[in-house]
This record gives C-alpha cells, sequence and structure tokens, in this order.
C-alpha cells in the first residue's frame, strides 16, 4: 500500500537524454499504465523507480519519502520482467521463496507462502520444476508468483505479456485486474499495448522520446487526446485527424472538409464555438474516433448528430462490426459500421457523426485546441 | 510436353552436371583418406605394436599382453601416473578457478578491459615450447628469480622448486596455469555476458548483494562452460609433452615424468616400443573416457535445440 510521485526526473546515458522531466503520481491502491511506442523510455523509468537505475535529476517519492538513494531491495516494490528473469537454476518454488530467503524468514513460514501463491496461480503442480521445463505461459505464472509472494508496497510490471501468444495475453490481462482488485496494491505497469493499458488502468501516462505527452484516466485519454500523438496512438484504428478549414455561415462556426467527390462538407461546431472565433478561415484537424461516424440507424441517442452524406471507398468486416473506409479531406478516416450494414464499396451512404464527440488540433503544434 | 520442365536441372550437361554433383566428394576425399589413415589407422597399429615383441624396431611378432604387464611393473609408470594426477587436480583446479575470477572481475565493465583481456589471452598464443623454456629461466635459481632476489639483497631467499624432485611438478602446474587461464577466463567472461541483465535485477530486487547474486544464481548458470573448459583442459593435461620437455625435460630424476614423456622415451630412447605403445593405449582410453561422455552429451543438446 503505497503513493507514488515522480517529479521532474531526467535520466541521461551519456549525452542522451532517455527521459526528458516527467511528472507522475499515482495515489495508494492505483494501478498506474506506462504506455508508448518502444524506445521511448518506460523501462529506463520503471527501473528508476525500482532503484536499478541512478536519477540524473529529479526526486522519486513513495509514501512522501524521497527514496533516490534507496537500495532497490529496501524499496519494497516487487517486479515482474519482460523476459521472467527467472533463475534457471532453480525449481519454482526456490524461484519464488528466494526473495523470502534472502531477507531470512524461516523455511516454515516461506513454504506456507509459496503454497499459498502457488494455488492463487494455479502452478501447484509445477513447484518442483525447473523454468526451462515450463511453457512461456507458466514461465509468465512463475514470475507473477516470485512478485505476489513478497506481498510488497508497489508492483512493478514491465512488459509481462508481450511475450505471450495472443489468447493467453487476453487471459492474463484478465487475471491480472483480477488480481489488482482483490490485493488493492499500487502497481505501476509498462506496456506497448494501448488495449492493455485502456482495459487495466486507472490512470495512463502516455510517452514518447522520453517525454510525457498525456497523464490522466484512460477514458479522458480515449475521449480528450492532449495531441494528435496520442491521437493516433491511443485506440484502434486510430482517431481519424481530418484536415478541415473553419468557416462561419447563419448557423455558426462549422468546419469545412473536402471530399472524394468535390463538395464541401460542413460539421457545426456549436459546442466550441465561442473559442473559435479567432481560428475562422485557418486551418484545424478534426478529430473524430471511428466509432463517431457510424451508420444513422446505431447513432448515439442524447449526442449532438449531424447526418452527411459520403463515398465509401472499402469496406473491412471484421466480425462484431464493419468498417467502412471513407475520404475525408485527402485522407481516408475509417468508419465503424453494424455488421448487418448494407454500404457498398463505390456507392454514397449516409453517415451520422457525432459532433459532441470531435476534437479539434491545431495542425501547427499538434496540441488540441 | 511437360517432360522438359520435369528433368531434373542438375542432369543436364553430361560431364559438367555430373562434376557439379561429384566434386565436394572428390575435394574432400583426399582428407578423408588422410585421416582414416593417420588417425585411425595408427591407433589400430599402436594397439597392435603394443601387444608385439617390438623393441627398438616394429616386430610384428604377437608377444600377448607381455608388454603391458611390463608397463604396470614400471616404476617410471606409476610416478607418471601420480604427476598426472597432481598436475590434472591442481592445473584444471586452478586454472579454472582463476579464470572465473578474472572473468568475473572483468564483468564489472571496468575501463581498458579490451586491453586487460589481450594481456591475459596472450600467453595462450605461445606454444608450450616457448612458456616452458621462458619459465624454465624464470625459475632457475642461478638465472631467474631468486638470482633476481639476491641481486636485489634479499639473500636469504630461496626458490628451487624446479631442481627439487618434490616441487618439480608444481612448477609446470604454474606454468601451465600461466598459459591456460587466460583462455578459460575468455570463456567464461563469454558465458558471464550472456546472461540476462533481467536476471541480475531480479535478484537484486530480491534482495541479493552482488556476491551472493555470482554465487547464488550466476555461477551456477555457468554449467557448461566448467563442464567444456573441464574437458579443454583435461586433455591438455594428459597429453602435455612439450610444456614438461621444454621446463624440466622430465627431471631431476624422473620427478617430473608424465604418461607422455614416459611413452616418448620408451618408444625412442629406451628402445621399447610396445610397452611405450601400450602406455600410449592407456592414455587414449583415458582421454576417450573424458571425451566421449562430453561429446555425447554434446551432440544430444545439439539434437535437442533443432526439434
Ligand atoms: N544503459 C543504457 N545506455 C544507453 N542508452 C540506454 C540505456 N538504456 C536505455 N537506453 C536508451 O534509452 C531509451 C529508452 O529505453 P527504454 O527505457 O528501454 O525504452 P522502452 O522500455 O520504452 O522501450 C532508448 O533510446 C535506449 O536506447
Ligand atoms: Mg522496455
Amino acid at each position: 500500500m503505497a503513493s507514488l510521485e515522480v517529479e521532474n526526473v531526467v535520466k541521461r546515458f551519456g549525452p542522451v537524454e532517455a527521459l526528458k522531466g516527467i511528472n507522475l503520481s499515482a495515489d495508494d491502491g492505483e494501478f498506474l499504465v506506462l504506455v508508448g511506442p518502444s524506445g521511448c523510455g518506460k523501462s529506463t523509468l520503471l527501473n528508476m523507480i525500482a532503484g536499478l537505475d541512478s536519477i540524473t535529476e529529479g526526486r522519486i517519492i513513495i509514501d512522501g519519502q524521497v527514496v533516490n538513494d534507496v537500495h532497490p531491495k529496501d524499496r519494497d516494490m516487487a517486479m515482474v520482467f519482460q523476459s521472467y528473469a527467472l533463475y534457471p537454476n532453480m525449481t519454482v518454488e526456490r524461484n519464488i521463496s528466494f526473495g523470502m530467503e534472502m531477507r531470512k524468514v524461516p523455511k516454515p513460514e516461506r513454504d506456507k507462502a509459496v503454497m499459498e501463491v502457488a494455488k492463487l496461480l494455479q502452478i501447484e503442480g509445477l513447484l518442483k520444476r525447473r523454468p526451462g521445463q515450463l511453457s512461456g505461459g507458466q514461465r509468465q505464472r512463475v514470475a507473477m508468483g516470485r512478485a505476489l509472494v513478497r506481498n510488497p508496497k508497489i508492483f512493478l510490471f514491465d512488459e509481462p505479456l508481450s511475450n505471450l501468444d495472443a489468447k493467453l495475453r487476453v487471459e492474463m490481462r484478465t487475471e491480472i485486474k483480477k488480481l489488482h482488485q482483490r490485493l488493492g496494491t499500487t502497481i505501476v505497469y509498462v506496456t506497448h499495448d494501448q488495449i492493455e493499458a485502456m482495459t487495466l488502468a486507472t490512470r495512463i501516462a502516455v510517452m514518447q522520446n522520453g517525454e510525457l505527452h498525456q497523464f490522466g484516466a484512460p477514458q479522458e485519454i480515449y475521449d480528450r487526446p492532449a495531441n494528435t500523438f496520442v491521437a493516433g496512438f491511443m485506440g484502434s484504428p486510430p482517431m481519424n485527424l481530418i484536415p478541415a478549414r473553419i468557416g462561419k455561415n447563419g448557423a455558426g462556426v462549422n468546419a469545412e472538409i473536402a471530399t472524394a467527390d468535390e463538395r464541401t462538407l460542413r460539421l457545426q461546431l456549436n459546442g466550441q464555438a465561442a473559442s473559435l472565433e479567432n481560428r475562422v478561415n485557418s486551418e484545424v484537424l478534426v478529430g473524430l474516433r471511428p466509432e463517431a461516424i457510424t451508420d444513422p440507424e446505431s447513432r448515439d441517442a442524447g449526442a449532438i448528430i449531424q447526418e452527411v452524406e459520403c463515398l465509401v471507398e472499402v469496406t473491412e468486416p471484421t466480425g462484431p462490426d464493419m468498417l467502412a473506409v471513407l475520404r475525408l479531406g485527402g485522407i481516408e478516416a475509417v468508419s465503424r459500421m453494424r455488421s448487418s450494414s448494407r454500404v457498398r464499396p463505390g456507392e454514397r451512404a449516409k453517415f451520422a457523426v457525432n459532433m459532441s464527440k470531435a476534437v479539434l488540433f491545431d495542425p501547427e503544434t499538434e496540441q488540441r485546441i | 510436353m511437360s517432360s522438359i520442365i520435369d528433368r531434373p536441372a542438375a542432369t543436364r550437361g553430361g560431364v559438367l552436371g555430373w562434376l557439379q554433383v561429384q566434386l565436394p566428394k572428390i575435394v574432400l576425399a583426399p582428407t578423408c583418406v588422410i585421416t582414416i589413415v593417420f588417425v585411425y589407422g595408427f591407433i589400430l597399429w599402436t594397439t597392435y605394436l603394443s601387444f608385439s615383441r617390438s623393441r627398438m624396431f616394429p616386430n610384428l611378432g604377437w608377444a600377448g599382453t607381455k608388454p603391458h604387464e611390463n608397463l604396470w611393473a614400471n616404476p617410471v609408470w606409476y610416478k607418471a601416473l601420480e604427476n598426472l594426477a597432481i598436475l590434472g587436480t591442481l592445473y584444471i583446479g586452478i586454472a579454472t578457478v582463476l579464470g572465473l575470477f578474472l572473468a568475473t572481475l572483468l564483468d564489472q565493465r571496468i575501463r581498458q578491459e579490451g586491453f586487460i583481456r589481450t594481456i591475459y589471452l596472450y600467453p595462450m598464443a605461445l606454444s608450450f615450447i616457448v612458456t616452458g623454456t621462458v619459465w624454465k629461466w624464470m625459475l632457475n635459481p642461478g638465472l631467474g628469480i631468486e638470482k633476481l632476489m639476491h641481486d636485489f639483497g634479499w639473500t636469504g631467499f630461496q626458490f628451487d622448486w624446479i631442481v627439487n624432485s618434490d616441487m618439480a611438478i608444481y612448477t609446470v602446474v604454474m606454468a601451465g596455469v600461466w598459459q591456460s587461464s587466460g583462455f578459460v577466463m575468455a570463456m567464461f567472461l563469454a558465458g558471464l555476458r550472456a546472461v540476462d541483465d533481467e536476471i541480475i535485477k531480479a535478484a537484486s530486487i530480491d534482495g541479493a548483494s552482488l556476491p551472493r547474486i555470482y554465487v547464488r544464481i550466476i555461477f551456477p548458470m555457468m554449467r557448461p562452460i566448467f563442464l567444456s573448459s573441464f574437458v579443454v583442459l583435461g586433455h591438455l593435461a594428459i597429453k602435455s609433452f612439450d610444456l614438461v620437455i621444454a621446463l624440466t625435460g622430465g627431471g631431476p630424476g624422473f620427478a617430473t615424468e608424465l604418461p607422455a614423456t614416459f611413452m616418448y622415451k620408451q618408444t625412442f630412447t629406451r628402445n621399447n616400443i610396445a610397452v611405450g605403445s601400450a602406455s600410449a593405449v592407456m592414455m587414449l582410453v583415458t582421454v576417450a573416457a573424458i571425451m566421449v561422455p562430453y561429446l555425447y552429451s554434446e551432440l544430444r543438446a545439439q539434437k535437442g535445440v533443432q526439434r
């Protein structure tokens, strides 16, 4: 049980600045996910929280105490690694109890703790085996067991699922979430998979090139991305960023979007009219999630809906729904339709655009307006 | 119609095609024949001689097990075996421990690592003859270390192992260790470098100190390298001939006689080819006893990987 604060943390490897001033915090019991493309500095940050890497500048605070110079073994954290990092020469049982052995916990107590964790993770049958005799999924469980048995203040996970096959990954994801709900321990979890981030986190930190782009609740990050990078990184398919021009007519401010058949679509931006007055005639990017462009029958109730007619270029059935690709403002915009939708490639169809979900970005600064 | 397409490419162009298929075999054939004759042929020849009445020249007359009985009645042979036991244990043991120790120090990513590694590896590039000669000079009481200390004024200093029949075998150990521990170090260093960083991180979060991480986790992971170094050093010890010849010549007396020098002397200076052959066969059996299980386990491991 612990809170965590990361204050202006900078990490340099020689001339390379791997982290450029990160500010984060997690309350007691929170599930904080660091997400970003690989090489963005997530593992470096996690290692610094664990005490495995020195901190060039800034402070890391746990439960109100600065831990910059505290040895990893005294931080009371447990970590699960991407490669699992099991000790190959020890049995599963020894792997799990090694940390307790180093802390001089008496043998009967260790055995009891190992049994409890093994039962929780359903690896009782594997205790006498060595890591080399286990499948990837089993090794992953053992690595989890090694962390769980310690009952630490904070759990750290470094891409724990990325070496598993797709099905197992989804299963383990659910199990990790259940574990968190049950134990209530603070977790810092690193992943490059935005779906993992969305499903697990209570708060997400989106990083790129050593910078923190946005830090907030999953829904907030999904609905109101701070910039075009976050908009493109979170969500699959990603948010459509449609080039448009702010126009003004009798009905108010609108976004003028060029279509494939050389017409102009006008999307009313009445919700944000006041802040857009000074941008009339300038270029913007209209951010619309695929599910904000749907067939009229499956529109959201209670939202500001605008119906438009558009030419469909390609349709891609995915099973639960169908993606239709439209050409809007010169880019391919993806819309999410019901799987029973009758739209055909090369035909015009009606779409309901949920304008209450639209966000605007400045094409120069790439920041949200 | 379709036969043109179906015909395999290799059967085109008569002689050339034949050559293309046969060339690798033709090129390899001489080495193959040479190996069979000079390695396996001579193993059989030596084995036969060890049951013959050969003295100064090979003699095909059958003597039964007499040469073997003579061998095992010879006190010098027992001395050679005893020396081999001392040399084998100490040389393998010290070179392995020292190599592992140096590798562990180098693994701490110190500066100038490449330079230091090269220094330790250089002795391996020398032949045992050079090593033996250099150490003979250094250990010679009238020329080497003892003389140096006397010149510095420490006249009480005494280091005469090389001329002392009880201690001479240990000078062979020293020179051998000096020659080989750099190589063992390089093997261990490669192994240590292959250890996943995350394992070390996991262990330090688990609360293990660095020495403990090495002893409890990393050294046990070096098992295959311990095995390889044992095999390499073991067969060097059994075969060691040139080092002893250059360093002590088997003396003083026969204090540093080893099976290999024994065999050489019996065969070529004592006109006793049959006994020499018998000792050679004994050495072959000993080397085989080490190598065969090793090769077997290596081959099995490789098959496991391919699967
Ligand atoms: N020990 C190191 N020395 C030099 N550069 C490093 C070191 N560790 C990481 N880096 C650099 O820091 C950046 C972030 O790495 P990392 O934290 O591993 O990324 P991520 O986990 O997000 O994929 C990378 O550009 C990497 O090259
Ligand atoms: Mg990483």
